[in-house]
């Protein structure tokens, strides 16, 4: 790994980490709706998912869920689980529908933050033991379109603009 | 976008609508149980059978809870909570629907009433 990439990557994961803790200081993405967040993070890693290829953004997309549980929630209880089956659902299937399905990076975004919902909802059905939480997953699915158009326009932006060339 | 972002905007939101209406068809009215819990404990079971409007009183975390119920429904009618989200979310009827009120520590869960199913079998 050469170093001009090495330091790409360290900056776009210390990024995603800053664009992370200040959403959660910001009450009014977080008031609105309980549950439903932007997720300023995933811009980031669509970047580096859309520059480097599924690899590096599965490494930082992971990394960045340790470092927040170190830095903010605490690592190994439930809303690091909830991140992390989010984080990965997400990752792995805005890899696989870049790759085998035509989708724009807004396309890809929008399954991003889909399967957010999903992976927590999966996470939530294990914790609560009851099967009743799946009937929350509509009004998540609706709300995660225009939050994953929102990143998907900021990531293509980001794409755009030639942060990182 | 794409033309295939506008399809899989359309999916989802078929999905949704799918996960959405399948409770709603599988109620199945009458004979239905409000379980009430309080820090994942049953402490009351309500017969949402009858319908005649009546109101019960359940002590929660932050105080009282006033839950109503009426023509096969119930609901929160007054409780002390931050968002008083429980109460807003109004009238629920269909089975497997929940209500959750987590500052209180109350969730209402309302099931079918399976034991009635038990004794007309016998």
């Amino acid at each position: 790994m050469d170093l001009r990439k090495t330091v790409r990557l360290s900056m776009l994961l210390s990024l995603s980490i800053v664009l992370s803790l200040i959403e959660s200081m910001i009450p009014i993405i977080n008031g609105i709706i309980p549950g439903i967040k932007l997720g300023l993070a995933n811009a980031i890693i669509i970047l580096v998912l859309y520059l480097y290829g599924f690899k590096d953004a599965f490494f930082i997309s992971i990394t960045r869920v340790f470092l927040i549980g170190i830095i903010r929630t605490g690592l190994f209880n439930i809303i690091f689980f909830f991140s992390l089956s989010g984080a990965l659902l997400s990752i792995i299937f805005m890899a696989f529908s870049k790759r085998f399905i035509k989708l724009s990076i807004v396309g890809v975004s929008i399954i991003g933050s889909v399967m957010h919902s999903i992976g927590q909802i999966i996470i939530a059905i294990i914790y609560l033991d009851t099967i009743n939480i799946i009937y929350y997953l509509p009004y998540l699915f609706i709300l995660s379109i225009p939050t994953g158009i929102i990143i998907g326009l900021i990531a293509k932006k980001m794409l755009n603009a030639k942060i990182i060339n | 976008m794409h033309k295939n972002d506008m399809i899989l905007i359309v999916i989802i939101l078929i999905i949704a609508l799918i996960i959405f209406i399948v409770p709603k068809i599988n109620s199945n009215q009458g004979n239905k149980i409000a379980n009430v819990y309080y820090e994942n404990k049953l402490i009351k079971t309500i017969d949402l059978s009858s319908n005649l409007k009546q109101e019960y009183n359940i002590k929660g975390y932050n105080g009282n809870i006033v839950i109503e119920t009426k023509d096969n429904m119930i609901r929160v009618k007054t409780e002390n909570s931050p968002l008083h989200l429980c109460s807003k979310q109004g009238w629920v009827e269909n089975s497997h629907e929940v209500i959750v009120c987590l500052p209180n520590r109350i969730i209402i869960k309302i099931e079918d009433n399976e034991e009635m199913y038990d004794a007309v079998v016998r």
